[in-house]
């Protein structure tokens, strides 16, 4: 009973969520923003399923977000493949990618991981910028409108107010594939060799396999962020590889906290609004950045939740000694 | 009770005066109205100041238009954003620009954020004028068919650094310090194809590449100085931090070879940080605001002028360009009595516009203005004293 109403509760929240530009004016700005924080929140909640669930930070994800976006504007510009076509090349190329640096990774843990996953951003960052098939350091131009035909009709578009559909929808579906992940087998057991490493071995579960799958998983979903950038942006660059990017998905997921569905939807919200409607200037917005960061990583290392839990503990009343 | 029917031109004459009495208050409104004018251009981060600079001369050009009546009787307005030198963050204030509705758009510092910019403008049919990023895509056409750009391109400065290296230093082991992306991996390639052109011997003795962020440059300095040139290219963009940094630090490298300054990166702000460093530098450029031929041209002299009275300093050249990017779009938009994108562009491609700070700027078929190029050393560093190169 209560699962059929929380479900219809997150339906009817979803459906909202469709609505949210229009109920904020309609404007192009609306859509404009509402369209960027959806690609860059389903860009972070790739990074956000190996943080949360593996416990490792992925300093390589921008990897995945730049293959989805090459992937796009590669296919589309040289070979003038549809939305669908591409999205299917953005998935591949980036499994790809996520199986060698996976595999490489395999070994490593916590810091050297990062380095190593750091590593390759900067590798594949290199061999963008030198190598003209992939535009070089000029980056891509002239990417066409998305084109998703389906059944006779043709979804799309060029502007925000047409990409919005597909973004709420791209975000949607992440939404309910993390759900789901986090209560399947390898959500559960990501879980478990992050916080118990010896019980998961003793009840047979293969780190080393669970790691490279929670990797493997996580890579598409980066990478369709970035494929859908490509059609917002009409253009793409090495600057996809850029620390913008990744810094940005990963304070998204700590900001709020880990292991929140909605956790780096959130914190992304509050980093575009913040950029986008109230921005003090870039340099002013970096500073307020870092120190909301580092503010929330000291005082409350598990991000805004922490610090309502705090509030909330305050709140009850001390329990009464009886004796 | 008589009734008497109104006559089909009786009706036509009062529809028309009802309208016309309905419309005017929005038709005078709609011309009283001022028009929003957009500049993009770093305002923080490396080349912040020189964002700032372009920014600055664009206000002031847009006081001294406005105090002439301003474009097609309205005033102009600015609305300035800051992109940080960051693609990503460009295509978010071009968003926002077509959301405030502005007339054009003028910006560009970097290349890449230029590329990235121009395809939101386009979409959103707003005549975006580059004003100093030079790299050659620019004006490919692909993501923008009505790209103009003020500043000289990658193309026309190549030939101009090829003529020094080759004919004036008689250079024939050449290294380059090139940033690595659209404008610097560009500009290296022309200079390159064009001392081939001039058929001269010559060898590329060593190329070292670095982020557009960067201020250290030891590494690749030492690296340089090993490989013996008889000249280096500096392709700097980042004229705040990074060109300085490496013009003191190629100094205290004690490498021989003439340092050579890209064309237009050799402007105040290097001075300014390096100082005594830059004696001996050798480059060119396509503005000086005090010397020939623009310390004759009157629109320059009153450009002048107000930008000391307004910021105690000489305007530079990429300030010089920003003003000349709005100066062009006004007399386009005054003569063609358009702010329409398509009709504004025709008139300024292809055409000569007169009057600007730069004279009476020709611009090519595809956008681009055309320069004449003043090649220079620098006999004296600490107070900026430049001896032109016949």
């Amino acid at each position: 009973m209560i699962k059929r109403h929380a479900t219809s509760f997150a339906l009817l929240l979803a459906g909202l969520a469709y609505f949210v530009p229009s109920v904020a004016g309609g404007a192009p700005a609306a859509y404009t923003a509402c369209t960027t924080i959806a690609i860059l929140a389903v860009m972070a909640y790739g990074a956000d399923l190996v943080l949360s669930y593996l416990g490792e930070v992925s300093l390589g994800h921008t990897v995945f977000w730049a293959a989805g976006g090459y992937s796009a504007a590669i296919l589309a510009v040289n070979y003038g493949w549809n939305g669908w076509a591409t999205a299917g090349g953005a998935v591949v190329v980036s499994l790809v990618f996520a199986c060698l640096l996976g595999l490489a990774t395999l070994r490593t843990r916590e810091f050297v991981f990062s380095l190593v996953t750091y590593a390759a951003a900067v590798v594949a960052m290199e061999i963008a910028f030198n190598w003209s098939y992939l535009g070089g350091s000029d980056g891509v131009v002239g990417i066409p409108p998305l084109d998703l035909p389906l059944l006779g009709w043709k979804f799309g578009g060029a502007t925000n107010d047409e990409l919005w559909p597909i973004a709420w929808l791209l975000l949607m579906a992440t939404l309910l594939f993390i759900h789901r992940f986090r209560r399947s087998r390898l959500g559960t057991s990501a879980l478990m060799v992050q916080m118990n490493p010896d019980l998961a071995t003793a009840l047979g579960v293969d780190a080393r396999r669970v790691r490279l799958a929670v990797f493997v998983t996580s890579a598409p979903i980066s990478a369709l962020a970035g494929w859908l950038y490509a059609y917002q942006r009409a253009y793409v660059g090495t600057d996809m590889f850029e620390t913008y990017f990744l810094v940005l998905m990963l304070t998204a997921i700590v900001i709020v906290g880990r292991r929140l569905l909605l956790g780096p939807l959130i914190g992304t919200a509050l980093i575009i609004v913040q950029q986008n409607f109230f921005s003090i200037g870039g340099d002013g917005d970096k500073i307020v950045l870092g120190a909301v960061l580092a503010a929330i990583l000291l005082l409350w290392p598990k991000g805004l939740v922490g610090f309502l839990d705090l509030l909330a503990n305050r709140r009850r009343p001390a329990p009464q000694n009886e004796d | 009770m008589s009734s008497k029917l109104l006559g089909r031109r009786q009706v036509t004459m009062g529809a028309t005066m009802g309208v016309a009495t309905l419309a005017t208050p929005l038709l005078v409104r709609a011309q009283e109205q001022p028009i929003k004018v957009g500049t993009i251009f770093p305002l923080s981060g490396p080349a912040g100041p020189n964002g700032q600079a372009c920014t600055h001369a664009v206000q002031v050009a847009a006081e001294m238009i406005n105090a002439k009546g301003g474009v097609l009787g309205r005033k102009i307005v600015l609305v300035s954003k800051d992109d940080e030198s960051t693609p990503a963050v460009g295509v978010t204030r071009a968003n926002e620009m077509a959301n405030e509705k502005v007339a054009v758009v003028i910006e560009g510092w970097n290349s890449p954020v230029t590329l990235a910019m121009q395809p939101v403008l386009a979409r959103a049919d707003i005549l975006d004028i580059t004003a100093v990023s030079k790299a050659d895509p620019i004006l490919a056409g692909q993501a923008n068919p009505f790209a103009v750009r003020i500043n000289s391109s990658n193309g026309q400065d190549g030939s101009v650094i090829a003529d020094i290296l080759a004919n004036r230093l008689n250079a024939k082991r050449i290294g380059f310090l090139s940033q690595n992306d659209a404008y610097g991996n560009g500009a290296q390639s022309v200079i390159e194809a064009e001392l081939t052109k001039l058929g001269k011997p010559w060898e590329k003795v060593v190329t070292e590449q670095f982020p557009f962020k960067q201020t250290d440059f030891r590494v690749s300095l030492a690296n340089v100085k090993q490989a013996k040139p008889d000249a280096v290219v500096a392709i700097n963009s980042a004229e705040s931090s990074g060109m300085p940094a490496l013009i003191q630090q190629y100094r205290q490298a004690g490498i021989e070879g003439t340092l050579v300054g890209a064309v237009g990166t050799i402007l105040p702000t290097v001075f300014r940080i390096a100082g005594e460093a830059m004696t001996g530098v050798v480059s060119a450029d396509i503005y000086f605001p005090d010397l020939p031929p623009f310390d004759g041209i009157k629109e320059n002299i009153e450009f002048v002028a107000a930008y000391k009275k307004a910021h105690n300093e000489l305007p530079d050249k990429g300030a010089a360009l920003g003003a000349a990017a709005l100066e062009v779009w006004a007399s386009a938009a005054n003569t063609t009595k358009s702010l329409d994108r398509k009709t504004v562009a025709a008139a300024i491609r292809g055409k000569t516009v007169p009057g600007t700070i730069l004279g009476n700027l020709t611009f090519a078929a595809n956008g681009q203005a055309q320069h004449k190029d003043t090649v220079f050393k620098v006999v004296d560093g600490k107070t900026a004293k430049l001896e032109v190169l016949k």
